[in-house]
C-alpha cells in the first residue's frame, strides 16, 4: 500500500517537474518563433512576389526575382567584389592571426601588456572604428603620404577606386584579427612543450617544427577561424557603411550593402529579400561546415 | 643558439611594437584631436594637446542627443541582458535535462540552433514590417527583438555547459522534496554562473555595438538613437569641426574602454567561447 502511494506521489512530482520545464522553455521559444522564424518565413513568401514594400497590392510572381538576380549585373558585380574581399580577408586573417599569436606566445617580457593592447579593438564598435578611420583617411593619410613621398597615399585612399577596398580590408583586419588571434593563442597553448624540446634535440629547423608540430595542433582552430571569417566577410556591412557607403561609384558595394540599398532606399522590397535569400543559402552551407568542424574539434 | 634566440627576441619586439603602434595610432589621434582646438589640429594632428582644449568634449557631453543615445544604448543592452539572465538559462536547463528522455525537446533544441544558419539579411526586411505593424519600432521593441536574436548562441553555450554539470546535486534537492523551480534557483542557477558571465559579456558587447538593427528600426528620430546611430548621423552634420567629431567618437568609446580596463580577463574569455553567432 505504502509503496503504491509513494510511486503515485513520485509520478505526480514528475508531472509537476514536466510542467515547470515546459514553463521554463515556453517564453524563450515563443519569442524565438515569433521574432526569428516568422520573419524568415515571411521573407521566403515575399521573395516570390513583386511587392515594393509600400503599395497595398502585389502579385505572386514565383521565382521571377531569383531569375532576375542572375540576369542583372548589379548582384553579380557585388557578389564578385564580396568574394574577392572575403578571400583576401580570410587569407590575411589566418596568416597574420597565426603569426601574431606565435609572437604573443613567446616567452618575452611585457607579454601581458602587449596582449592587453592588442585586444582593445575587439570591444569597440565596428561603426566607431569605421568612422574614425574614415576621418583618418580624409585628414591624416594625405599628410603622411606627402611627407613620405608616396603618391598613392597623397590623397584620400577611400576616394580611389582601387585603394578603397584595400583600406576597408585593412580596417576590418585591424579589428577582426583580435578574436582569431585569441583563438590561435589558445590553440598554441594546447601544444605539449616536450614535443618542441624533442624536436630541437633531433635538430629540426624552425620551419620543420612549425610544419610538423605547431600546425597540426592549430588545424582545428584554423577551420573555425576560416568559417567565422568567411561568414563575416560575406556579410560585410558596417565598415563599408561607415567608410565609403559603397563608393566610389560602386567599387565597394558588398552584397549586404546592395540588399540594404535595394530594400530601404530603392523600394525593391521583394527583390532585395530574394537577394538576401540567395546569399543566405551560401552562408548556410558554410555554417553547416562550421558545425561539422566544431564537432570535429571537440573530438580532437 | 642563445645568440640566435636573442636576435629572434629583438625581431619579435620590433614586430610587436610595430603592431602596437598600428593599434594605438588611431586611438591616439582620436584622443588628442578631441582635446585640441581646430586651429591647433590644423597646425598639426600629431602633437599632444598642449594647451588642452576642453570645449569640444564639453559640447558633446552637454548635448542632450548624446545622453539620450547613451541611455537608449544602456536600456536596450539591459533588456537583452535581462532576457539572457531570466529566460535563456532556465530554457537551457529544461532543454538540457529533457534531451536524453524526450524527442520533443530534442527537436526544440535543434530548432533553436537553426538560427545559426540564417544570416541576418534574410529576415531584415520582413522584421521591419513585423515590428512596425506591432508598433515596436522603438528601443523597447528592439530590446525584445534582440533577446530572440541572442537565443541560438546563448542556448548553445548554456546547454553545452549544463552537460558538464553532474545532476547529483539536483537529485539531492529533488529527494529533499524541493520543487523544480526551487531546485533551479537554489542549485542549478548558481552553478551556471561562470557561463552566465561569458554569455552576458558576449551579448552585452554585441548589443551595445550593434549598428544594423538600430539603423533599420530606430533611425526615424534622434530620441530613439543608440550610440552607434548617434555617431553615424552626427558625422554627416559636422565634418569640419575636428574637435567635436573626435570628441563624439571618444565619448562613445569611453564606456567600452573603461569596461575593458576593469574586466579584461573575463572579456577575453567571453569573446572566445563558442564563436557561433551569424
Amino acid at each position: 500500500m505504502g509503496n503504491k502511494k509513494e510511486s503515485g506521489s513520485t509520478s505526480r512530482r514528475q508531472k509537476s517537474r514536466d510542467r515547470a520545464f515546459l514553463l521554463f522553455t515556453a517564453p524563450g521559444f515563443l519569442l524565438y518563433l515569433f521574432f526569428f522564424i516568422t520573419p524568415v518565413l515571411m521573407g521566403i513568401y515575399y521573395s516570390l512576389t513583386d511587392w515594393d514594400g509600400i503599395s497595398k497590392k502585389y502579385n505572386i510572381i514565383g521565382l521571377g526575382n531569383y531569375v532576375k538576380i542572375f540576369r542583372t549585373s548589379q548582384f553579380m558585380d557585388s557578389l564578385i567584389f564580396t568574394l574577392k574581399y572575403t578571400i583576401l580577408l580570410v587569407v590575411f586573417t589566418i596568416v597574420l592571426g597565426i603569426i601574431i599569436a606565435m609572437l604573443l606566445n613567446r616567452k618575452i617580457k611585457g607579454k601581458g601588456f602587449f596582449r592587453a593592447i592588442y585586444f582593445i579593438p575587439a570591444v569597440l564598435s565596428s561603426m566607431t572604428i569605421g568612422l574614425i578611420f574614415n576621418k583618418l583617411c580624409y585628414y591624416i593619410i594625405p599628410i603622411i603620404g606627402k611627407a613620405l613621398n608616396i603618391a598613392a597615399l597623397s590623397q584620400n585612399p577611400l576616394a580611389d577606386k582601387k585603394l578603397a577596398m584595400w583600406t576597408i580590408l585593412f580596417v576590418n583586419l585591424w579589428q577582426g584579427l583580435c578574436i582569431p588571434t585569441l583563438l590561435f593563442l589558445a590553440g598554441l597553448q594546447s601544444v605539449p612543450t616536450d614535443l618542441y624540446e624533442g624536436a630541437v634535440l633531433d635538430g629540426a629547423t624552425s620551419w620543420d617544427v612549425f610544419r610538423y608540430i605547431t600546425l597540426p595542433f592549430l588545424l582545428p582552430v584554423v577551420s573555425v577561424v576560416f568559417v567565422l571569417t568567411l561568414k563575416s566577410g560575406l556579410m560585410v556591412f558596417d565598415y563599408i557603411m561607415a567608410m565609403t557607403g559603397g563608393g566610389p561609384g560602386s567599387a565597394t558595394r558588398s552584397v549586404a550593402m546592395l540588399i540594404y540599398k535595394h530594400g530601404f532606399t530603392q523600394n525593391k522590397y521583394a527583390f532585395s529579400i530574394a537577394e538576401a535569400i540567395v546569399m543566405g543559402i551560401i552562408v548556410a552551407a558554410i555554417s553547416a561546415a562550421q558545425i561539422y568542424f566544431t564537432d570535429k574539434k571537440k573530438a580532437v | 643558439m642563445i645568440e640566435g634566440r636573442k636576435q629572434n627576441n629583438v625581431l619579435t619586439y620590433i614586430i610587436l611594437i610595430f603592431g602596437l603602434l598600428l593599434i594605438v595610432f588611431p586611438l591616439y589621434i582620436t584622443i588628442v584631436t578631441a582635446f585640441k582646438s581646430n586651429v591647433q589640429s590644423s597646425q598639426s594632428f600629431f602633437t599632444p594637446p598642449i594647451p588642452i582644449y576642453l570645449d569640444g568634449f564639453k559640447e558633446v557631453l552637454s548635448n542632450e542627443r548624446y545622453w539620450r543615445a547613451f541611455f537608449n544604448t544602456v536600456y536596450v543592452t539591459a533588456i537583452v541582458l535581462a532576457g539572457n539572465i531570466v529566460i535563456m538559462p532556465a530554457m537551457s536547463y529544461a532543454v538540457a535535462r529533457k534531451i536524453p528522455v524526450s524527442k520533443a525537446y530534442r527537436i526544440v533544441y535543434y530548432f533553436l540552433l537553426l538560427g545559426i544558419f540564417i544570416p541576418f539579411q534574410v529576415k531584415m526586411m520582413p522584421l521591419v514590417k513585423l515590428l512596425s505593424s506591432l508598433n515596436m519600432m522603438n528601443p523597447t521593441g528592439l530590446g525584445i527583438l534582440c533577446i530572440s536574436s541572442s537565443t541560438c548562441e546563448s542556448v548553445f553555450l548554456f546547454v553545452g555547459f549544463m552537460g558538464a554539470i553532474p545532476p547529483d546535486m539536483e537529485e539531492a534537492a529533488w529527494i529533499d522534496g524541493a520543487s523544480t523551480l526551487k531546485t533551479y534557483t537554489s542549485v542549478v542557477f548558481p552553478l551556471l554562473k561562470p557561463m552566465l558571465a561569458t554569455v552576458l559579456i558576449k551579448q552585452g558587447l554585441w548589443m551595445w555595438n550593434d549598428f544594423m538593427l538600430p539603423l533599420i528600426t530606430l533611425n526615424r528620430g534622434w530620441k530613439d538613437w543608440t550610440l552607434t546611430l548617434f555617431q553615424y548621423n552626427f558625422q554627416t552634420e559636422y565634418t569640419i569641426n575636428y574637435s567635436l567629431t573626435f570628441s563624439t567618437f571618444l565619448a562613445s568609446m569611453l564606456p567600452l574602454l573603461i569596461f575593458y580596463c576593469i574586466m579584461q580577463k573575463s572579456i577575453v574569455g567571453g569573446l572566445t567561447a563558442g564563436a557561433v553567432k551569424s
